[in-house]
């Protein structure tokens, strides 16, 4: 028969579809558990360094995570009231597409347009079951992208325990230095928020003057990144403040 | 004289000719050989232009035109430490400049290295010199040996026009630029932006524009910030651009200005941190006067670039803006600010990289004036557009007078056509 | 192995390098170049997607119909590609954030559909194999090569280990942040052109 004949054509073409639907569904299939389990690995990763379980640079090994993962709850919280959502599941909560609301311009200071209804927050108990850490996702506009990052906060509900950015596309060197450690380092044991739980927390331009009564909560800026900069101060400012967090951590203050 | 021209003459016979020792060193000594005197050459053929003003010449009248820029760039940087060494009671400099500065002032105390009063010119401008001339030196000398080596692969004379891109390029930049950075961005500057199109006059961006923009990218630290315009050590200092197009409404524009206590006259002046060359508009002034007097840069260039930035600054100031306080700045403000007036007048008009045609020239000039405006008004990640956008300019100006070129072709056909039918 | 394949094979390695010479799949050699580790991923994923690809095409080479002989490639070439994201995705799901979509533009990327409808076409399986192998590598040496470049210059590290301790780290390396960029990657591609036309001159083209 002919090569170009109708027939052969379409013999061809279903032919070579076939073998490769099934080269691809079986790869993807067969390879499905192992690509969850490591996104999974990745997240719990990054929870743990902001809680500071975990050193920043170090790689972990997925039996450590695991181990290290047991100390941290995952608890859902709903940001409009502040309270825990007992019966939510955190695995579904993420994947959930109507679990998003729409931020008023005026409040969106973070210039993220939309968050999260319900949110998982991880919290990390010490032995008498007091929370040691809590670890809040935090993302927000930078100069180019969406910076995204986990903020972990002290049992105090003031100190800040760490800030990891995980995900951002800040110019390399210099806003970029955000996921730098020795500049998160200087976030270490601040005060992020006030006795009230107001958000205090700035980055300002050059270096802290330990002398100022503001000093414990302000962290030296990143010398030619000042619009990055502001980016992660309005994202604490967003996520802190009563829009994000603040109802959630003033729920915890008075003992509920 | 005549005693010089003839040593050198035998020297050339001896050493440097066809066949013998250092014959491919010929450029070199071809270059210092045509420095000193008039080139020996003429053109073999019928058409033959007597002019005394040859590029060499035309490069130098350049250099003439930069002296202010130098000289005031020293002061000012000079001025700018000394005050605030002043202001935060350091009584010695620091680093290896530090050294040198510190040494003088012990066994020359006359000379006021560290006084901080504007009037101590002698004393700022040697203070200055200090951390200008090294980064000269360094610029010319690497950029020489790269300008040298390739005119010896080519077998070419060395071209002049590096004298002037030497000289510009350390006065695009902050006095506490590292040397050995200026060296890798000159060498950047000269092989990329000049030698692989084939040396001089076939470059088709500013190389001194294209070290600065290596700078730039790869070393962002050391040339962007509040830190880096001035040379005392640990202290930082914004310049009026960085306050002006500060995002903030309320610490931007006119009112940040005047918080920080800049006047439009320091500005004018130059008594402000910056680069070396681009403080005092005063002195791009007086070297622009010089340049279009004797013809050297195209006055339609500059003239345009003026009209370009005020109009648009004009524009911007009338519109007004709730949000953005560099709206409200006006024409004045950004000419005195930042490198505008230095860029436009010295390195938009370099005859290489220009547009040629007439009109072209006023579009060129145009677009990049305005361009400029732009970026320091709406673009809040760069303060400073000046060096981006006479790159920018580079690039478009063979299609602008391609442009031009193909109207007048069209036109003259039509007339041609026109007066045949008459 | 006989000298046909070896020149088949050595040939897209330097004398006739598909990016160098033929100035082919460009936008991934800037894109996944920042680091090595990347890049030494992004090199075994294409290289085996072009010996593949080659290979499959060259098996039906004599069945594929006229009309739709650019569309059979494709989707041979995207179902190999496809199945060397899933993998690394499973295997090694950090180099794959950082690789993101350009694991997937292989598909795009003209080395590979290049190969397939130049050589693999009328070639047989073995020769196919070899050709796409041999291309792959030449793709290969090139992104090494700048990465190598990219991340010894850019961030002081190999492979992520510190060789040129920074000034943000403590250290005294200022590292170069034009190489972070994507510009520094067409400039040293420039720079490694420029480099071999020079070593081998026979390669010059005239205009």
């Amino acid at each position: 028969m002919e090569k170009d004949s109708i027939f052969k054509t379409f013999a061809v073409a279903l032919g070579v579809c076939v073998v490769c639907a099934i080269i691809v569904s079986v790869a993807a299939t067969v390879l499905k558990p192992l690509q969850e389990k490591n996104k999974l690995l990745d997240k719990q990763t990054n929870v743990l360094r902001a809680a500071g379980l975990v050193d920043m640079k170090a790689s972990v090994s997925a039996a450590e995570v695991a181990e290290l993962f047991k100390k941290i709850s995952p608890v859902v919280v709903d940001l409009a009231t502040g309270d825990i959502v007992k019966d939510a599941k955190p695995a579904q909560i993420e994947a959930d597409e109507s679990n998003t609301v729409a931020i008023p311009a005026n409040d969106d200071v973070a210039g993220i347009k939309s968050r999260p209804k319900q949110v998982v927050v991880y919290v990390v108990k010490d032995a008498s079951g007091k929370p040691e850490t809590i670890v809040l996702p935090v993302y927000g506009r930078g100069l180019w992208s969406t910076m995204k990052g986990f903020f972990g906060i002290k049992g105090d509900l003031q100190t800040v325990k760490n800030l990891t950015f995980y995900d951002h596309g800040e110019t390399p060197g210099l806003g970029g230095e955000i996921s730098n450690p020795v500049w998160v380092h200087h976030w270490n044991d601040k005060k992020a928020l006030d006795e009230r739980g107001n958000p205090v927390i700035t980055i300002i331009k050059g270096n802290v003057d330990p002398t100022s009564p503001q000093a414990d909560s302000q962290v030296d800026g990143i010398s030619g990144a000042t619009l990055t900069c502001r980016g992660v101060n309005h994202t604490m400012q967003y996520w802190l403040g009563d829009s994000g967090f603040g109802k959630y951590i003033k729920n915890l203050k008075e003992g509920k | 004289m005549k005693f010089l021209k003839n040593i050198l003459g035998g020297v050339e016979k001896k050493f440097f000719a066809k066949g013998k020792v250092f014959a491919p060193f010929h450029p070199v000594f071809d270059a210092i050989d045509t420095f000193l005197y008039t080139p020996g050459e003429r053109t073999a053929g019928t058409c033959h232009v007597r002019d005394c003003n040859d590029f060499k010449r035309m490069m130098i009248t350049v250099m003439y035109a930069l002296i202010p820029c130098i000289v005031m760039g020293m002061y000012n940087v000079g001025l700018q430490a000394n005050r605030l060494m002043e202001l935060n009671g350091i009584e010695q400099a620091s680093g290896w400049h530090g050294a040198i500065l510190n040494w003088l002032n012990a066994y020359f105390p006359m000379l006021n290295l560290f006084g901080a009063s504007v009037w101590n010119i002698i004393g700022c401008t040697l203070h200055g010199a200090v951390y200008f001339i090294p980064l000269y030196l360094v610029s010319f000398f690497v950029g020489i040996a790269w300008e040298a080596l390739f005119s010896m692969i080519h077998h070419e004379q060395i071209h002049e026009g590096f004298f002037v891109t030497g000289l510009i390029f350390p006065l695009t930049l902050p006095p506490s630029t590292p040397l050995w950075q200026v060296a890798i961005a000159i060498s950047f500057g000269v092989v990329i932006g000049k030698e692989i199109f084939g040396g001089t006059g076939r470059n088709f961006l500013n190389p001194a524009l294209v070290a600065r923009a290596f700078l730039f990218f790869a070393y962002a630290g050391q040339i962007s910030g509040d830190k880096v315009w001035t040379t005392v050590d640990g202290v930082s200092k914004a310049t009026p651009l960085a306050i002006a197009t500060n995002p903030s409404f309320t610490e931007g524009g006119v009112a940040g200005l005047q918080k920080a206590g800049y006047g439009m006259f320091d500005c004018f002046i130059g008594t402000i941190p910056g680069s070396f060359g681009e403080t005092s508009t005063l002195a791009c002034l007086i070297g622009m006067v010089f340049l279009l007097f004797v013809g050297v840069a195209s006055w339609r260039i500059v003239v345009s670039a003026f009209v370009g930035g005020m109009g648009l600054a004009t524009f911007f100031w009338l519109l007004g803006s709730n949000t953005n306080a560099a709206f409200a700045l006006g024409p004045f403000w950004h000419v005195v600010m930042g490198g505008f007036a230095f860029g436009m007048i010295f390195m938009a008009s370099d005859p290489v990289t220009a547009a040629l045609t007439k009109p072209g020239q006023y579009i060129y000039g145009l677009l990049i004036g305005a361009l400029v405006i732009v970026i320091r008004v709406l673009n809040p990640a760069y303060p400073e557009g000046t060096m981006l956008v006479i790159l920018f300019g580079n690039c478009c100006a063979p299609l602008i007078d391609w442009f031009v070129v193909q109207a007048n072709i069209k036109r003259r056909l039509r007339r041609t056509a026109e007066s045949t039918l008459n | 192995m006989d000298s046909k394949l070896k020149k088949i094979l050595l040939e897209p390695i330097f004398n006739n390098n598909p990016v160098v010479i033929q100035v082919l799949g460009i936008c991934s050699a800037l894109a996944v170049t920042t680091r090595l580790q990347t890049a030494v991923t992004m090199c075994l994923a294409v290289t085996f997607v072009t010996a593949l690809s080659n290979v499959g095409v060259s098996l039906v080479r004599k069945i594929i119909p006229g009309s739709i002989r650019m569309i059979v490639e494709m989707t041979i070439i995207a179902a190999l590609v496809i199945m060397v994201d899933q993998f690394i995705k499973a295997f090694s799901y950090n180099l794959s954030k950082e690789l993101s979509v350009f694991v997937g533009l292989i598909i795009t990327n003209c080395i590979v559909m290049g190969r397939t409808e130049a050589f693999a076409i009328k070639n047989n399986v073995v020769e196919s194999a070899i050709d796409g192998l041999g291309n792959g590598l030449g793709y290969s040496v090139l992104l090494l090569v700048v990465a190598f470049v990219r991340e010894l210059f850019g961030f002081g590290t190999l492979f992520g280990y510190t060789v040129l301790s920074t000034v943000n780290q403590g250290g005294w390396y200022v590292p170069n942040g034009l190489l972070v960029l994507s510009p520094g990657a067409f400039f040293l591609i420039g720079f490694f052109i420029w480099g071999l036309k020079t070593w081998k001159s026979n390669l010059i083209t005239d205009e």
